[in-house]
């Protein structure tokens, strides 16, 4: 989604990325950016909350409006819970046994086999 | 227990409560499967810029979003649902903006241990957009929004961001929303 926002900004139309994947976008370098320090999935704010997403749109359009220079990030000011540990589940290989992470790699090719058969018949 | 900073009432975090390291995370847990070809993500040095050169109460907005078409036949795509590559689409869609599409993330590696994805609103934001319209917040919404792939391959992504250039060109947008899943 990045290289995306880059193209089209590249041909004149400004762009604004909402995302939760703060490193990823920075990492590509896109114009603009509201980063939510949310679980992902949840870019345009907290589910079944309207004034949440509502805030989120509206701060993702007034970086739109008032970005001074490209890679500009602006971090919502919301947090998904006040305890943080969520954070620390994802991909987390601490809690996974040796079984475990053979039974992940037998999932993985399947779903990657699932991917080329899709693609390869598209 | 909670320290403050010295002299104010502000609450010092937990060291492990910043943004998600995904890349290093993303990186390690594939190694620890056993895959030695690490993705690399794209990055870099130069970044374009376009200033807003129309106000946004009388702007058309775009939408682009990386949710999929919901597909009937091709297994679970509702909340919570394992990750699905046979949801997944390759092809550059797009579906009016006149009422909301049903779009699934059933086919991206979302947060399903802390979210569910239950209610669209919270990854794509039409109905909020079209709450902005009738405020006059923006001038506008375009009469179409676009889903983009979410292939893996730098050479497809630019081949589809090229049709997504295209396709918001004939939209005659002024600016375009990019809500990634």
């Amino acid at each position: 989604m990045s290289l995306v926002a880059r193209h089209i900004e590249a041909n004149g139309i400004p762009t604004v990325i909402m995302g939760c994947a703060k490193d990823i976008v920075e990492h590509c370098g896109v114009p603009r950016f509201l980063f939510s320090d949310f679980p992902l999935g949840n870019s345009a704010g907290r589910p079944f909350d309207v004034e949440s997403q509502a805030q989120t749109l509206e701060l993702a359009l007034r970086v739109l409006e008032s970005a001074p220079a490209a890679r500009t990030t602006v971090q919502s000011p919301q947090r998904w819970s006040a305890d943080a540990s969520w954070k620390r589940d994802f991909n987390d290989l601490s809690k996974l046994t040796p079984e475990e992470i053979l039974e992940r790699r037998k999932e993985f090719d399947v779903v990657k086999s699932v991917a080329r058969a899709k693609r390869e018949g598209t | 227990m909670t320290t403050t900073a010295l002299g104010t009432n502000a609450v010092f975090t937990e060291e492990y409560d910043v943004a998600i390291p995904y890349m290093q995370r993303t990186r390690d847990y594939y190694v620890a499967l056993g895959y030695d070809n690490p993705y690399r993500w794209a990055s870099f040095a130069q970044v374009p810029f376009t200033p807003l050169s129309t106000p946004l109460n009388r702007a058309r907005v775009g939408l682009i979003t990386t949710a999929a078409p919901y597909q009937p036949g091709v297994g679970d795509q509702g909340p919570g649902a394992p990750y699905n590559a046979a949801a997944k689409f390759y092809q550059v869609y797009s579906v009016t903006t006149d009422s909301v599409p049903d779009l699934r993330i059933s086919h991206v590696g979302y947060d399903r241990r802390h979210t569910s994805a239950a209610d669209i609103n919270t990854y794509l934001p039409l109905t909020r957009l079209r709450e902005a319209v009738t405020a006059g917040r923006i001038g506008s919404l375009a009469r179409r929004l676009h889903g983009s792939p979410t292939n893996r391959s730098h050479r497809t992504t630019e081949h589809d961001a090229a049709e997504l250039l295209h396709r918001c060109r004939e939209d005659e947008v002024d600016a375009v929303v990019l809500v990634p899943s």
